[in-house]
C-alpha cells in the first residue's frame, strides 16, 4: 500500500479547477495552458525570496479558496460600492464574474471605443484582444500572475481607437461575496495611437469571511496616447489581495497609475512599467493611510528601455496601530536609455509604536547620461508644524488631520477625477483614526 | 491680565528662567530686551506652551486662569497669541485654510458659531490690507517660499485675524528691513486697544521707535534685572547691557 501525498500548492490548484473554458478561442486557451504549465514549476512565494522578504502570506496556501459565482446578488449591495457622483461607464464583476445587470457596456460606441467584459470581447472583438491579452504576463517565475492567467473568469475590456477619447471614465467595480472565494478578475486596457482614457478600478467586498483576490491589470499605451488609472483597494479585513499591474508604453505616451490601498487583510501590488518608446512619461503614485493590522506591500518596477523618458514615483504612507507599509521601488535604465529622468520618493509617517514602514529603492543604471534620484523618509509628524497649528488655537486632533491632509494631499491631487479623489480622501480620513 | 510670579523653567535639564516676575495690565505695551541667551525667547515659548520647556517653579495667571495648566490651543482660545521668531513652513496647507481653521476653532472654544464665508472673506481682506500682505499669499502653503518680511507680516496678519487679548512678539523685528518693520509695527499699533496688551521681545531699540512701550524690561540670566520706561531702551542702545549687568552683579 502506498500513501499519496500532495503539496499545499497542488491541492490549491486542484481546488481552482472545474471551470470550463473550452468555449474560448484556441488562442486564449493557449494562454491558460501555458500558465498551467508554468505553475507546475512554481509555488507560493515565501519570505526567502528577496521580493517577498517583508510579506508573509500567512498560510493562504492551506486555505480552501475556490472560484465560485455569487448567487442572489442584491442590487442595493452592489450600488453601495459605486463611487458617489462619478459619471462613468460602470462594469461590475462579482467574484471575478461579470454582472451584466449592473453594468453599462458600450460596444463600438460611434465606432470610437469598446467598453465591455473580456469574455464578450474575446468573442466579438477578437482582433482587438488577441494582439494584447497575455502579452505582458508571460513571466515564467510569477506564481500569482500565472494563477490568474490560468483561472481568470472574466474582467473588463477597454479599447480606445486611434485619436479617440473615452467620453467619460470607465469604472470597474470588483466585488467579492461569499466565503472561501478565489476571484481572478483580469482587465485589459488598450489605448491606441493618440487616444485618451481614464479608468477607475475599485476592489470592494459585499461579504466574505475569507477571500483571495488575485488580479491583473494589463495596459497598452500606444504612441502619443494618455491613460490614467486610479486603483482603489477597499476590501474587508478577511481578504488577501494580490495585484499585478502591467503597462507598456510607446513613443510620447503618458501613463499614470494612482494606487490607494485602503482596506483588506493583506495587499500586495506589483507594478511593472515598460517604457518602450522615446519621450514617454510614467507617473506612479500611492496614497496610503493604514490602521488596524493591515499589511500593504507596494512593489514598483520601471524599465527605461528607450531614451528621453521620464518616470515619477511618489508614494506616501501614514501608518497607525499595528499596520505595516512596505515600498520597494526598482528603476532599471537600459544602456541606450540616455537622457532618462527617473524620480522616486517614498515618505512614511508612523503614528504608533507598533506601526511599521519599510522602504527600499533599487536603481540599476547602465546608461551614463541620466538623472535619477530617490529619497525615502520614515518619521513622525513634524512637531514644529504641529505646535504652530496648536499655538493658533487648532486642537491637536484637528491639527494632525490638517497635517495628514497636507501630507497625503500631494498624492491625492494626482487623481484627476474629483469624485474619485473625494472617495479616496474619505477612505484615508477614516483610516487616520486608530482602530485600537 | 498676565501675572508671572517666580517663574523657573528649564530645557534638557538646563535652567533658563530663574525666577521671573512680570505683570502686564490691559492697554499696556511691555518691551523685553536683553543680551543673547538671557532667556527672552524661552519666556515667549513657555507662555505659548511649547512642550520642550519644563516649568519647575512659579506660576502664571492669565485673566484668572492658571495658564500653565492649559494646552497651547487652549491658551490661544483664551486669547494668547505668540508671533513666532521663526514662523514654520507647512507645505500642503494653504494659508487661507489654515487661518480659517484657526479662527473657527478659537470661536468654537469661546462658544461662538463658525464665521460665514462672506464675513470671513471680509475680515481676511481687511486684515491683509492692514499688514500689506498680498492676496496671492493666501492660496500659497503656509509660509512656504515666503520672504523673511512676508513671514513676519503673516504672523501679524494671523494675530489680527485672531484678535488676541495678549500678543507676544518674539523678535518679530529681527531681519526686517525698515519698510517691513514699519508695516509690522503699524499693524500692531492698529490692533492696540485699551483692553488688550502686547509683550514685545526684541534685541533692538529700533522697533520701539515704532511701537512705543509703556515699560522696558531688561532680562538677564533668566530674571528681569531692570525695568524702566522707553528711555531705558535708548540708554541701552547707546551704552549696551554691560552697565546693567554690572549693576545687577553688585546688588547680588
Amino acid at each position: 500500500m502506498s500513501t499519496l501525498t500532495i503539496s499545499d500548492k497542488e491541492r490549491f490548484l486542484i481546488n481552482q479547477e472545474g471551470q470550463d473554458f473550452s468555449h474560448e478561442a484556441k488562442t486564449f486557451i493557449k494562454i491558460r495552458e501555458l500558465a498551467l504549465k508554468n505553475l507546475k514549476d512554481l509555488d507560493f512565494p515565501t519570505k526567502k525570496l528577496e521580493n517577498w522578504k517583508y510579506t508573509n502570506l500567512r498560510g493562504i496556501s492551506k486555505i480552501e479558496f475556490r472560484p465560485q459565482s455569487a448567487i442572489n446578488i442584491i442590487a442595493e449591495k452592489v450600488k453601495a460600492h459605486k463611487i458617489p457622483n462619478l459619471d462613468a461607464y460602470t462594469l461590475v464583476f462579482v467574484n471575478g464574474f461579470f454582472s451584466p445587470e449592473f453594468s453599462d457596456t458600450a460596444e463600438e460606441k460611434d465606432g470610437k471605443f469598446v467598453v465591455t467584459n473580456l469574455n464578450t470581447a474575446k468573442r466579438k472583438f477578437i482582433k482587438f484582444v488577441e494582439p494584447y491579452l497575455g502579452f505582458q504576463t508571460r513571466a515564467k517565475d510569477q506564481f500569482f500572475v500565472n494563477l490568474n492567467s490560468a483561472f481568470s473568469q472574466d474582467g473588463a475590456f477597454v479599447y480606445v481607437k486611434a485619436q479617440q477619447k473615452l467620453d467619460k471614465p470607465v469604472h470597474i467595480i470588483n466585488l467579492v461575496d461569499g466565503d472561501l472565494v478565489a476571484a481572478y478578475p483580469r482587465n485589459l486596457i488598450v489605448a491606441e495611437k493618440l487616444s485618451e482614457a481614464q479608468v477607475v478600478v475599485s476592489y470592494e467586498t459585499i461579504d466574505t469571511a475569507s477571500a483571495l483576490s488575485n488580479v491583473i491589470n494589463e495596459v497598452f499605451v500606444a504612441e502619443g496616447a494618455h491613460v490614467q488609472m486610479d486603483k482603489i483597494q477597499n476590501e474587508n479585513k478577511n481578504t488577501t489581495h494580490i495585484s499585478a499591474d502591467y503597462a507598456v508604453q510607446h513613443k510620447d505616451s503618458t501613463f499614470t497609475i494612482n494606487t490607494i490601498p485602503a482596506n483588506g487583510k493583506l495587499i500586495r501590488n506589483n507594478l511593472s512599467i515598460l517604457l518602450d518608446g522615446t519621450g514617454c512619461t510614467a507617473n506612479l503614485n500611492g496614497a496610503i493611510c493604514l490602521n488596524g493590522d493591515i499589511h500593504v506591500d507596494n512593489q514598483t518596477y520601471v524599465n527605461h528601455a528607450q531614451p528621453n523618458c521620464d518616470s515619477n514615483e511618489l508614494y506616501k504612507a501614514v501608518v497607525n496601530d499595528q499596520a505595516a507599509s512596505i515600498f520597494n521601488g526598482k528603476i532599471y535604465v537600459n544602456k541606450i536609455a540616455q537622457q532618462t529622468n527617473a524620480f522616486q520618493s517614498n515618505a512614511n509617517i508612523l503614528m504608533s509604536n507598533d506601526a511599521k514602514a519599510n522602504s527600499k529603492p533599487q536603481l540599476e543604471i547602465y546608461a551614463d547620461d541620466v538623472k535619477c534620484s530617490h529619497g525615502c523618509t520614515i518619521g513622525q509628524f513634524d512637531d514644529e508644524a504641529l505646535f504652530y497649528l496648536r499655538a493658533r488655537g487648532i486642537k491637536e486632533s484637528t491639527a494632525k488631520k490638517v497635517l495628514l491632509e497636507a501630507f497625503i494631499g500631494e498624492v491625492l491631487d494626482k487623481i484627476k477625477i474629483e469624485a474619485v479623489r473625494d472617495y479616496a480622501s474619505a477612505l484615508i480620513a477614516k483610516n487616520f483614526n486608530s482602530k485600537n | 491680565m498676565l501675572k508671572i510670579n517666580g517663574l523657573k523653567a528649564e530645557i534638557n535639564g538646563k535652567e533658563i528662567l530663574k525666577g521671573l516676575n512680570l505683570e502686564v495690565k490691559p492697554g499696556e505695551v511691555h518691551a523685553i530686551m536683553g543680551p543673547n541667551g538671557s532667556g527672552k525667547s524661552t519666556l515667549a515659548s513657555v507662555l505659548a506652551g511649547r512642550e520642550e520647556y519644563e516649568v519647575i517653579d512659579g506660576d502664571v495667571d492669565f485673566d484668572g486662569q492658571d495658564l500653565l495648566d492649559l494646552s497651547p490651543e487652549q491658551r490661544a482660545g483664551e486669547g494668547l497669541f505668540l508671533a513666532f521668531q521663526y514662523p514654520v513652513e507647512i507645505p500642503g496647507v494653504s494659508n487661507i485654510n489654515f487661518i480659517k481653521t484657526a479662527v473657527n476653532e478659537v470661536r468654537e472654544y469661546n462658544g461662538l458659531p463658525n464665521l460665514e464665508t462672506k464675513e470671513f472673506m471680509k475680515l481676511l481682506k481687511e486684515k491683509q490690507q492692514l499688514v500689506e500682505l498680498s492676496g496671492k499669499l493666501a492660496n500659497r502653503s503656509v509660509n512656504e517660499g515666503f520672504s523673511g518680511g512676508e513671514k513676519k507680516r503673516n504672523e501679524i496678519f494671523q494675530m489680527a485675524m485672531l484678535n488676541p487679548k495678549l500678543g507676544i512678539l518674539d523678535e518679530t523685528d529681527s531681519g526686517l528691513d525698515i519698510d517691513a518693520l514699519r508695516i509690522v509695527a503699524n499693524g500692531v499699533n492698529e490692533l492696540k486697544t485699551k483692553d488688550n496688551a502686547f509683550v514685545v521681545v526684541t534685541h533692538y531699540q529700533r522697533l520701539l521707535d515704532y511701537i512705543v512701550p509703556d515699560f522696558v524690561h531688561v532680562l538677564y540670566d533668566g530674571r528681569i534685572v531692570k525695568t524702566g520706561t522707553k528711555e531705558l531702551a535708548l540708554e541701552l542702545e547707546e551704552k549696551g547691557y554691560d552697565w546693567i549687568i554690572d549693576e545687577f552683579k553688585e546688588t547680588v
